[in-house]
C-alpha cells in the first residue's frame, strides 16, 4: 500500500515536470520581453505557429531535428513582425500580440487544410517525435523514482536548465544588464548609449527562440500530432506569470511548477470522474487567482519600494553630488 | 491607435482604407501559397455576402452579434480599457438569456426584456472582478479578461452538458419559448430585431461620448488620465463603470444571438463574434458608428466565407488571417505614423 501511494506521488511528479515543461520555456520566452519593457501577448500565437511547423517539418524532413528547426523559424518569423511592428512603427503592443495570436490561429487552420486537407487535427502521417533521454545508471542508482531525471525529452531538460542560464544571463552578462536598463529605465539605457530598439529586436527573438521551443514541445513531445488552437491559452497563463514574476527566472520558474502541477492534477481528477469540463477550467482559475492574490499583494509592496526609492535617492543625493558630478562628465 | 480622437476622420479613414488594402495584399500572397486564386476567393467572398437579398440578409445576420461587441469594445477603448473579455461575456450572456427563455413562461414582451436584462447582468458581472482589480490594483485586464474567456467558455458548457442538457439533444440546452423570440424582420431569413438594436446601440453610443458630459469624462479617463484626475473626475470610478458597460453591452450580444437566432445555448455557439467586435472596434478607431461599418466589412466576410468552404479549396479560416492582417496593417498605422519620443512611450501601457 506504502508503495502503491508512493508510486502514485512519483507519477503526479513526473506528470508535472511533464505538463510544466511548454509553460515554462514559453514562460522564459517572454521573460526576456518583460526585462525589456515589452508587454509581449503574443506568445500564444508563437507558440502555436511553432508547433504546428514543427509537425510540418518534422514530415518533410523525416527527423523531429529538423520539425524542431523549422517551428522555431517559425515562431522567429512571427516574433521579428512583432519587433518590427512594436519596436519600428511603435504599434500598440496588446493590439500586435492580439492580432498575431488571431493571425496564428487562421493560419494554422488554413494551411492544415491545404497541406492535409483535414480539419481539427493531423495525427500520424510520419510525424517523428522527439527522443527519450535516458540517463546512464539512473535506474540502478535511484530505483524507481528514476523517472523523475530520466526518460525526458530533450527539451525538458533544456527548459529547467534554462532557468539558472537565464539567472546567469540577467545578472552576470552585458547582454542581461542591457536587457533590464532597457526595460527598466529606458532613459538611462538612452544615456549610455544602448540601442534601445537593437536590444529589444534582440529579447523579442530570444522569447521567439523560445516559445518556438515551447510548441515544438507541445506538437513533438509526449504527443505527437496538431490540434486546432492546441496552445488552448497555455501563452496567456504565461503572460499571466510573467506579470506577477516580472520575468525573474525563479519566480518564473514556481510560478510554472504551480501550473503544471494544476495542469497535472487537473488530468488526474478526470480519471476520478469529476466533470471534464470543470476539471479542464481549473488551471485557467488558478491562473486567474494567482495573478488577482498576487497584485492585491504586490500593490502595497511596490508603493512602499517607490517611497524607499524617493527617500533614499532624496537624503543620498546631496552628499554624493559632488562626487558624482565628474565621474559623469568622463 | 494612438491617433484615437486626435486625428481627423477623413484622415483617419484614409489610413484605414490604405491598411485594407494591404492587407488584401498580403493576403493574396498567402492565398496564393496555399495554391488557389485570390481573384477567385476575394469573388466568391463577394457573391457569398452580397449575391442575393437571402445573402444579404445572411451578411446581416452575421454583422448583428460583432456590431454590438464591437459596440462594447468601442466603450472600452474610449475609456482606456481593453476588454478582450466580450468572448466570455457572449457566452454567459447568451446561456443566461436562454436559461430564462426556457426555464419561465412569462408574456411576450415582458419573457424578451426579462431574458435580455440577465442577458445585461451575466455579462456585467462577469467582468466586474477582473474590472475591481483592474481599477484597484491595477492588475492587466487584457491577461484576466482572456483567461476569463476560457473559464467561461467551459461553464457555459458545463451548465448546458450537466445541468440542463435538452433530453436526446446533443450539447444544447431545451429550445426556448416562442414568446422570447426576437421578432424577425422578413420572412426569408433569420434576421431579427437584432440588428436594429445593434445599430440603435451605435448611434445611442455616439451620442453619448459627443453630446454628454459623462461621455466627455470617459474619453478624457481613456485618452489622457492624468489630466482627467487633476480635472476631478474618479479616474477609477469611471474606469470600474466603462469594463462594467462593456461586459453588459458584450451580454446584450449573447442575448440577442440567443434569443433572435439560436433559440437554445449550445455548445459553442457563437465562436469568435466577441474577438471579430474587438477588430471591428479597432478597425473603426474606436469609434461607435464607424464600427457599424466595420462590423458590417467583417459580417460580409463571415458569411461569403461560408460559400468560400463550398466553391474553393480555401479554408473559411482564410478570413480570420485577412482580418489579422488588416489589424496588422492599422497598427503600423502606415499613414499617420508619428514619430514618438524615442524611449517609445505608449498609451496603453500596464
Amino acid at each position: 500500500m506504502e508503495v502503491l501511494g508512493n508510486l502514485f506521488n512519483i507519477a503526479l511528479l513526473v506528470a508535472t515536470i511533464r505538463t510544466t515543461t511548454p509553460i515554462l520555456l514559453v514562460a522564459l520566452g517572454g521573460s526576456f520581453t518583460t526585462k525589456a519593457g515589452i508587454f509581449n501577448i503574443g506568445l500564444e500565437g508563437q507558440m502555436l505557429i511553432a508547433a504546428f511547423f514543427a509537425v510540418v517539418g518534422s514530415i518533410y524532413t523525416g527527423s523531429s531535428l529538423g520539425g524542431l528547426l523549422i517551428g522555431v523559424s517559425a515562431a522567429l518569423l512571427f516574433a521579428l513582425i512583432y519587433a518590427v511592428l512594436v519596436v519600428s512603427f511603435r504599434a500598440n503592443e496588446v493590439v500586435v500580440g492580439l492580432a498575431l495570436n488571431i493571425l496564428a490561429g487562421g493560419m494554422t487552420i488554413s494551411l492544415l487544410k491545404a497541406i492535409f486537407g483535414t480539419r481539427g487535427s493531423v495525427v500520424g502521417r510520419g510525424i517523428v517525435g522527439l527522443p527519450k533521454v535516458q540517463i546512464p545508471g539512473a535506474r540502478d542508482v535511484m530505483g524507481s523514482s528514476a523517472q523523475l531525471i530520466s526518460g525526458f525529452t530533450p527539451l525538458v531538460y533544456v527548459a529547467f536548465l534554462a532557468v539558472p542560464l537565464l539567472i546567469l544571463v540577467y545578472n552576470r552578462t552585458q547582454l542581461g544588464l542591457y536587457i533590464r536598463v532597457v526595460g527598466e529605465k529606458p532613459e538611462a539605457a538612452e544615456a549610455l548609449g544602448i540601442s534601445i530598439a537593437r536590444i529589444r529586436y534582440g529579447a523579442s527573438m530570444l522569447c521567439g527562440l523560445f516559445a518556438g521551443l515551447a510548441g515544438a514541445h507541445m506538437s513533438l513531445g509526449y504527443i505527437t500530432m496538431f490540434t486546432e488552437n492546441m496552445s488552448s491559452g497555455r501563452g496567456f497563463m504565461a503572460v499571466a506569470i510573467l506579470i506577477f514574476s516580472a520575468g525573474d527566472p525563479l519566480k518564473v520558474l514556481a510560478g510554472c511548477l504551480l501550473f503544471g502541477f494544476a495542469d497535472a492534477f487537473s488530468l488526474r481528477l478526470q480519471s476520478f470522474g469529476f466533470p471534464s469540463y470543470l476539471v479542464l477550467a481549473v488551471p485557467y482559475s488558478v491562473a486567474l487567482v494567482a495573478l488577482f492574490a498576487l497584485s492585491w499583494r504586490g500593490r502595497p509592496k511596490r508603493l512602499r519600494e517607490t517611497a524607499e526609492t524617493i527617500r533614499r535617492a532624496l537624503s543620498v543625493h546631496p552628499a554624493d553630488a559632488g562626487r558624482d558630478a565628474p565621474a559623469s562628465r568622463s | 491607435m494612438r491617433t484615437l480622437l486626435a486625428t481627423g476622420w477623413a484622415r483617419t479613414l484614409a489610413g484605414q482604407l490604405f491598411a485594407i488594402a494591404i492587407a488584401l495584399a498580403l493576403g493574396s500572397v498567402i492565398i496564393l501559397l496555399i495554391d488557389e486564386s485570390p481573384v477567385r476567393v476575394f469573388v466568391t467572398l463577394m457573391r457569398g455576402a452580397f449575391g442575393d437579398s437571402e445573402k444579404i440578409a445572411g451578411t446581416l445576420l452575421q454583422t448583428t452579434p460583432i456590431l454590438i461587441c464591437g459596440i462594447a469594445a468601442c466603450i472600452g477603448l474610449r475609456g482606456g480599457m481593453f476588454n478582450v473579455g466580450i468572448e466570455g461575456q457572449l457566452f454567459l450572456g447568451g446561456f443566461a438569456a436562454a436559461w430564462v427563455g426556457f426555464a419561465f413562461s412569462l408574456p411576450p414582451v415582458l419573457h424578451v426584456l426579462a431574458a435580455m436584462a440577465l442577458a445585461v447582468v451575466a455579462g456585467a458581472a462577469w467582468v466586474a472582478i477582473p474590472a475591481f482589480f483592474r481599477v484597484r490594483f491595477g492588475t492587466n485586464e487584457v491577461v484576466s479578461t482572456i483567461l476569463a474567456n476560457y473559464i467561461a467558455t467551459l461553464l457555459t458548457s458545463y451548465f448546458t452538458i450537466f445541468l440542463f442538457k435538452r433530453p436526446g439533444g446533443w450539447s444544447e440546452t431545451p429550445p426556448i419559448l416562442e414568446s422570447a423570440y426576437l421578432p424577425e424582420l422578413f420572412s426569408f431569413s433569420r434576421l431579427n430585431l437584432g440588428l436594429l438594436i445593434g445599430l440603435a446601440l451605435a448611434i445611442v453610443t455616439a451620442a453619448f461620448f459627443r453630446w454628454t458630459s459623462a461621455g466627455y469624462a470617459v474619453t478624457m479617463v481613456g485618452s489622457a488620465p492624468k489630466f482627467a484626475e487633476y480635472g476631478g473626475i474618479d479616474v477609477r470610478r469611471v474606469g470600474f463603470g466603462v469594463l462594467l458597460v462593456s461586459g453588459a453591452v458584450g451580454g446584450l450580444a449573447g442575448g440577442v444571438e440567443t434569443l433572435g437566432v439560436h433559440h437554445r445555448f449550445m455548445e459553442g455557439f457563437a465562436p469568435g463574434f466577441g474577438f471579430d467586435g474587438l477588430i471591428a472596434a479597432l478597425l473603426a478607431n474606436g469609434s461607435p458608428v464607424g464600427t457599424i461599418f466595420t462590423a458590417l466589412f467583417f459580417g460580409a466576410l463571415r458569411a461569403g466565407s461560408l460559400l468560400l468552404e463550398v466553391d474553393t479549396t480555401a479554408s473559411r479560416e482564410i478570413i480570420t488571417v485577412i482580418q489579422a492582417l488588416i489589424i496588422l496593417a492599422v497598427s503600423a498605422d502606415l499613414i499617420m505614423r508619428r514619430r514618438g519620443d524615442r524611449t517609445g512611450e505608449r498609451r496603453w501601457k500596464f
